[in-house]
């Protein structure tokens, strides 16, 4: 996109200017200082969009970056939950190991759905992906060892080693929540690094050609399913900590929409690129879990919606309003802005820097 | 890395200020004070299985009649309801919302066991009661949870109570049953057996149906084959419909049963082109007769939803809604003016035998339980309801 860069080591820093450096304090100050102002409500919200920035971010990866399509990053966020949770109760692995086993069985299931996008593109590989989401559903809700259709309970948070006698449940909803905020920051790093290595590159080759990529020696038959691996790697953390954010899950929480979903969040955002991810993330969760959800008691707008809901739609129109305003976000994100969330932001970026001519 | 001081200082400020000046508190807001008592409820308004909402909406025509009354006790009650869409994460963010930003003293009704398991922790931890929650499967309530009263009787005690019908009044000899695969099926099925077991009978042949199929030949097919009498259905509204549909096509024709969730003769008979009617199907109920307008009871209701509700359909998850909503409204009753958590646990624990118009309520300060009482009933030739057994008690409960 629009960077300009002169030199090898500008492309692989980490922060581009001292700007930077600062507000990324500045939203992190914010972030960790959250608890102290915020309600419960909001915890439990922002831990949602932290978990759902994580899958955006690897799914990115894939999407944005190696130009793969995946409708099917639900099931990994389901191995990633179902994983955590079952490594923990039954082998009783301490939280830190589960979650990463789990995130590297997900990785290993991309690395398996990796080997048809081998020979696989566009609506074909779309599909692949799609039956691979549904099975997993549906695999998981037929065996009684993954608690069947009832679910799982996610059980207590111990992120000790209780087996060292030492233990510490995080069991209220602000450490929950700094859990979270930890392994997304270290995630969101994990996903930036990536793109600057050797691998991001070769990703970004063969998006853009992978005859042309192969030509100059990249091994597609590596960096697809690796691509695949890292994206559903991030699905499975972003999957474990969901299990415990929301507490407890059956198989039909990781339906075909919540593949969608992710997919919405990375386009809206931007493909190929972090912020983008992030951003739409944050905003897309928003817009689904907050927006208008309380809308007949919104002061003014409130009652006019009722009215108009009465009078022109069913009794039941009144919820609807939050998917009529989720569409037309999408719409309008997608009509003015192409590029998503993050070319708006490159667009006001250029604007400002001449400003005022 | 050059930044000015005078940046620097001009972004703390502001930043200081918000945490300094921050009006959005931790403590959490009372449920009620002089004027209101505010309630909380979730269900899905919108998506697949919006037709369930409608139990929110018809504990706020409960709601709203009482306050035409005056209120309770000089309080008026106020009805939060948050459209979940069946989606637990979804729950979660409404009852989140309710408890820490609006402040509600208790939930009632509350759709689905997925949503209710995802928050029933939660409402414990904060002391929110949840009031008759919308589902009969029995692990929501084992172990005994102080915070949760159930009032949607468990499927287990529904089935035990159809199969001894079933066996003693009728006299079948071969049953067989069709399930959902999950609770909702898996719960009856144990207590079919475990009641057909008192008789030394088995179940002829038992055949499992997804939520989500769509054509059930095979196992009509199957059940036919098996040559029973009778059937014992356990699934949605709209698979009852096609069982009855592709059963009567290939002329197979046993006397079909079902569960109480599918008591709403007239949306049956609609979704089935009568066939619901002419085969006379039975269901068992744990409410009365919805449109059985004797009732003192039934009338008032039917009637203010005429007034308040115009755009409603007087159904059954509609009433269901105001059966979840009454022994609240008892209990709140009971307390008196002097409001607390702590009255409004106590007075929940003192419920004895309270009927609206739903089943007999008995709760104690150790057993939530719902009622196990059933009526049997079946659908008369112009979609009527004909009582063919009045309330029985399920005598052979599940050894817990």
């Amino acid at each position: 996109m629009i960077n300009m860069k002169r030199a090898y080591y500008e492309d692989i820093e980490l922060f581009k200017s001292g700007t930077i450096v600062f507000w990324t304090i500045v939203f992190l100050a914010v972030l960790v200082t959250f608890p102290l102002y915020m309600s419960n409500y909001y915890l439990y919200l922002f831990s949602l969009m932290m978990v759902y920035v994580i899958v955006s971010v690897g799914l990115n990866i894939l999407v944005g970056s190696t130009g793969q399509i995946s409708l099917g990053h639900a099931g990994f966020f389901a191995i990633g939950a179902y994983g955590t949770v079952i490594l923990m109760t039954s082998l009783s692995l301490p939280f830190f190991v589960a979650i990463i086993a789990a995130a590297f069985i997900a990785a290993f299931f991309g690395f398996v759905l990796g080997l048809p996008a081998l020979r696989l593109e566009g609506p074909y590989l779309t599909i692949a992906t799609l039956a691979f989401g549904l099975a997993i559903m549906h695999i998981i809700g037929h065996t009684e060892f993954f608690g069947g259709r009832q679910g799982l309970v996610a059980p207590a948070l111990d992120i000790g080693v209780p087996q060292l006698g030492w233990s510490y449940v995080l069991d209220s909803m602000i450490s929950k929540y700094y859990l979270v905020l930890i392994f997304t920051i270290i995630m969101v790093l994990v996903a930036i690094n990536i793109l600057k290595t050797k691998a991001g590159r070769a990703f970004v080759a063969i998006r853009d050609s992978d005859i042309a990529a192969e030509v100059i020696g990249i091994n597609l038959t590596m960096y697809k399913t690796l691509a695949f691996a890292t994206s559903a790697f991030f699905a499975g953390v972003g999957g474990g900590l969901f299990a415990f954010v929301l507490g407890f899950f059956d198989p039909f929480t990781f339906n075909l929409i919540l593949s969608v979903i992710f997919i919405v969040m990375i386009v809206v955002g931007g493909l190929g690129s972090v912020m983008g991810s992030i951003s739409g993330a944050i905003l897309i969760t928003y817009l689904m879990y907050d927006l208008f959800k309380n809308v007949d008691e919104v002061p003014v707008v409130g009652a006019l919606l009722v009215a108009f809901s009465q009078q022109f739609m069913t009794i039941t129109g009144m919820d609807n309003f939050n998917y009529i305003a989720v569409g037309l976000v999408m719409i309008g994100i997608m009509l003015f802005e192409p590029l998503g969330l993050f070319g708006g932001w490159i667009r006001l970026k250029k604007y400002w820097k001449t400003w005022p001519f | 890395m050059r930044i000015s001081k005078k940046i620097l200082v001009t972004m703390i400020v502001p930043l200081l200020a918000v945490f300094l000046f921050a009006s959005e508190g931790l403590a959490q807001k009372k449920g009620f004070d002089d004027k209101e008592i505010r309630i909380g409820s979730w269900s899905p308004q919108t998506g697949p299985a919006a037709p369930w909402g409608a139990t929110s909406r018809g504990a706020k025509l409960l709601f709203d009649i009482v306050n035409e009354q005056g209120g309770i006790h000089g309080r008026q009650l106020r009805l939060f309801i948050r459209d979940d869409q069946y989606n637990p994460s979804q729950t979660m963010a409404g009852v989140r919302d309710l408890v820490d930003r609006q402040g509600v003293l208790a939930f009632v009704g509350g759709v689905g066991t997925a949503p209710a398991l995802a928050v029933r922790r939660y409402l414990a931890q904060n002391k929110i009661p949840l009031v008759s929650v919308m589902t009969g499967a029995e692990h929501l309530n084992f172990p005994h949870n102080p915070w949760l009263w159930a009032l949607w009787p468990l499927y287990d005690d529904d089935a035990s109570v159809m199969a001894k019908f079933l066996v003693e009044k009728k006299k079948f000899k071969k049953i067989g049953m069709l399930y959902q695969n999950d609770d909702y099926g898996l719960d009856p099925l144990a207590g079919v057996q475990r009641r057909l077991k008192t008789y030394n009978m088995e179940l002829a042949i038992a055949v499992p149906v997804e939520p989500i199929e769509r054509d059930l030949s095979s196992q009509i097919s199957r059940l036919k084959a098996a040559g029973v009498e009778a059937v014992i259905g356990y699934v949605a509204p709209t698979q009852a419909a096609i069982a009855l549909r592709s059963s009567v096509a290939i002329g197979f024709r046993p006397q079909w049963i079902h569960s109480y969730n599918l008591t709403d003769f007239s949306l049956m008979n609609h979704i089935t082109d009568g066939l619901w009617a002419k085969e006379g199907v039975m269901t068992t109920a744990f409410t009365e007769d919805i449109l059985d307008f004797k009732i003192p009871k039934m009338k008032e209701y039917a009637d203010a939803a005429k007034r308040l509700a115009p755009g409603e359909r007087w159904g059954i998850f509609y009433a269901a809604g105001i059966t979840a909503g009454e022994p609240l409204v008892q209990a709140l009753k009971q307390v008196g003016r002097d409001l607390s958590p702590e009255a409004l646990v106590r007075e929940l624990n003192n419920i004895n035998n309270f009927q609206g118009i739903g089943p007999r309520v008995t709760w104690t300060a150790t057993n939530h339980l719902p009622p196990a009482e059933f009526r049997i009933w079946q659908c008369g030739p112009k979609g009527e309801v004909i009582v063919l057994q009045d309330w029985t008690k399920n005598d052979l409960p599940k050894k817990r």
